[in-house]
């Protein structure tokens, strides 16, 4: 009996994981950054959060629809330079909606490749960081585009409502939107479902390929208005922004419970993991710790999360073991 | 059984027609290639050209013979090469002074070790290759810059750098040594027990489990094949330039993966050799070659390799969609 209720206890802890990183973090960091609890200080680390929370909001819907993006770094990129970069003829905001349009453009791409063409989203999408990074650098002939318009970017960085700025307004009300939209309505249930078994999705009437197809759209627009807010904020386009975003992103999603698998996640999961890697990172920051510390912590988390996630479901599969020798890839009917 | 495990496999599916049409796809291609560039450029037959993409192909062939056993044991891909590459150059250079010559033996050892990781993630404990490898190269990246202290590193010995840029016989000494690994690897895949077993794990993993191959170790074993083999690259790279720093590795796993897949090695594992990965490697690299030398810049070409993966892999799943499914 007690070592029943010892595995029920871990497993308690491995279900509130978010929870108990962020306590673990908040605890920390308090020690380490002087205070902490500030007002500013929250609002400062939830602001440089939101760049990779939205791209994460994004990733959380597509994880659950049982695919991936690798492409979303690449994508920030070229969303900043081509909403900068078209400043002085468009103006500011037309600016930032073609560059959120550029974003479902390279959504819609990825989308053609993994549903019509039926490549695995992994490679996929590696494909595409490929190209929309290589366009990034072709659009801006591989320098850093300076912007025109500093009202935009003054407006983009100014507080409001206390602890917020705009973008960090926008990556909380998109997690509550998306929580909303995932609990409460039939279209989320059936992302999941999607998620979790396509072939039986598509079998009780699910349009399987509509959702994903939305679900790539809304991670491509994601990672685009991420890329448009986060170059106005430094009114600059640059090639080389995001190419470490992608790891971030994923062990913040991956923290917060969203499972790589698909079927299983949350908004408000990926919320808690995204403020987990912002304060490790407010933290570093205010230690003076090298760029390069942050990226062996996120890396190492990134790999421990997903060694947890492949421990603790495999101790889950081993009572259904006769399951293993039934057909692997599911029948995808074309 | 005198055909490979490849061959057996497709021809239940497939004609001889369309068998010999996909074989000769990626050679028609080099020739179409090469007559291409001779058209566009004066400078593309010229020995001096063609020794560059000799030596440019075997840095990333060498890489693309361990990324081959990744795709045929079903581990999709290997995304930590830049960080082993990386670790590679610099152990070898850094290590030089104590070591001398044999610091190229410690960067192996390094590069095996960061291989051993990524065979128990993805092997043993079944984490997805890719993410498991992503994480690992950005958390082994950023290690080698912690060791760097954020600068770069020279090598001291000049007799070894022009040992290891020379040319016996007129033949670059890596291209030597990439015929050599390709040889090898051939070998092992084909003449041996454990080239079997790769087979049988990516054709069908249960059934070579429930066959008592010993399945998690055999996928973990092509880790770190193509772990050691990338740091022993990037001793190479090291050495040969004198000269190196943390992000020397970038975009060989991507040159690798696109050389493996362009030749006609699917992502879905159980299929492939190492010649399909050779001629897929040397596709590309012509092809850069002619990009390069028509003045289409270093990162631009990413277009070019990216398209060229996902037609190639495209391909690859409808072929097989169109001759029955597996």
């Amino acid at each position: 009996m007690k070592r029943i209720s010892g595995q029920s206890v871990l497993a308690t802890v491995l279900s509130y994981r978010v929870v108990v990183a962020l306590l673990l973090t908040i605890g920390i960091s308090s020690f380490v950054v002087p205070s902490f609890f500030g007002e500013r200080t929250f609002s400062l680390t939830l602001d440089q959060a939101s760049t990779i929370g939205l791209i994460a909001v994004g990733l959380t819907v597509l994880l659950i629809a049982g695919q991936i993006d690798l492409s979303s770094g690449a994508t920030l990129a070229l969303s900043g330079i081509i909403a900068i970069s078209l400043q002085p003829s468009l103006g500011a905001l037309l600016g930032a909606v073609v560059g959120v349009a550029v974003g479902l453009a390279a959504g819609a791409l990825n989308a053609l490749l993994v549903i019509r063409f039926k490549i695995e989203s992994l490679i996929a999408t590696l494909a595409t960081m490929l190209i929309v990074r290589a366009i990034a650098y072709w659009v801006s002939s591989s320098k850093p585009v300076a912007g025109v318009d500093i009202d935009a970017s003054l407006a983009v960085t100014r507080s409001m409502l206390g602890i917020f700025t705009p973008r960090s307004l926008a990556f909380v009300l998109a997690v509550v939107v998306v929580q909303i939209w995932l609990s409460h309505t039939v279209a989320g249930r059936n992302l999941f479902a999607v998620g979790s078994n396509v072939s039986s999705a598509a079998a009780s009437g699910v349009r399987t390929h509509r959702y994903m197809l939305g679900a790539f759209l809304f991670a491509g627009g994601m990672a685009g208005f991420a890329g448009v807010v986060q170059s106005l904020s430094i009114n600059t386009g640059s090639p080389v922004l995001g190419d470490t975003v992608t790891v971030s992103v994923i062990a913040a999603v991956v923290i917060g419970g969203t499972r790589l698998e698909g079927g299983r996640g949350s908004a408000i999961g990926t919320l808690g993991g995204v403020l987990v890697i912002a304060f490790i990172t407010t933290a570093m920051q205010f230690q003076n710790v090298p760029n390069y510390m942050q990226q062996i912590v996120v890396g190492s988390l990134l790999v421990l999360m997903v060694l947890l996630d492949q421990l603790t479901g495999a101790r889950a599969r081993a009572a259904i073991r006769p399951r293993r020798f039934v057909r692997r890839r599911p029948f995808t009917p074309s | 059984m005198t055909s490979t495990p490849e061959t057996a496999a497709r021809s239940v599916q497939r004609g001889r027609l369309s068998r010999v049409g996909e074989q000769l796809a990626v050679p028609v291609a080099i020739v179409v290639a090469i007559i291409i560039g001779a058209f566009l450029s004066d400078r593309f037959l010229t020995l001096g050209n063609l020794l560059n993409v000799l030596t440019s192909m075997s840095i990333v062939g060498i890489v693309s013979v361990g990324m081959a056993v990744v795709l045929i044991s079903g581990g999709l891909a290997d995304l930590s090469v830049p960080a082993t590459v990386a670790a590679g150059a610099i152990v070898t250079l850094a290590a030089q002074p104590v070591l001398g010559a044999g610091s190229i033996v410690l960067a192996v050892i390094v590069g095996l070790l960061i291989g051993t990781i990524n065979g128990l993630l993805v092997g043993y404990a079944k984490a997805n290759p890719i993410i498991a490898t992503l994480g690992v190269s950005t958390a082994c990246l950023g290690f080698v810059q912690a060791f760097l202290g954020g600068s770069i590193v020279y090598g001291h010995d000049k007799a070894l750098v022009d040992f290891v840029n020379s040319r016996p016989l007129g033949i670059p000494l890596i291209l030597i040594v990439f015929v050599v690994v390709a040889v090898l690897g051939h070998m092992q895949l084909t003449r041996t027990v454990w080239g079997r077993q790769i087979f049988a794990v990516g054709g069908n993993y249960a059934a070579a489990e429930a066959s008592t191959v010993r399945v998690r170790r055999l996928k973990a074993s092509a880790f770190m094949l193509t772990a050691g083999l990338a740091s022993m690259s990037g001793a190479y790279i090291g050495l040969s330039l004198n000269v190196a720093q943390p992000l020397i590795g970038t975009g060989y796993e991507f040159d690798a993966i696109t050389a493996v897949v362009v030749g006609g090695i699917s992502l879905l594992g159980g299929a492939g050799s190492i010649s399909r990965a050779l001629l897929g490697v040397l596709f590309v690299q012509l092809l850069t070659n002619i990009l390069v030398l028509e003045g289409v810049p270093d990162q631009v070409q990413g277009i070019a390799k990216g398209t060229l993966i996902a037609l190639a892999v495209g391909l690859d799943v409808w072929f097989r969609n169109r001759g029955g499914r597996r």
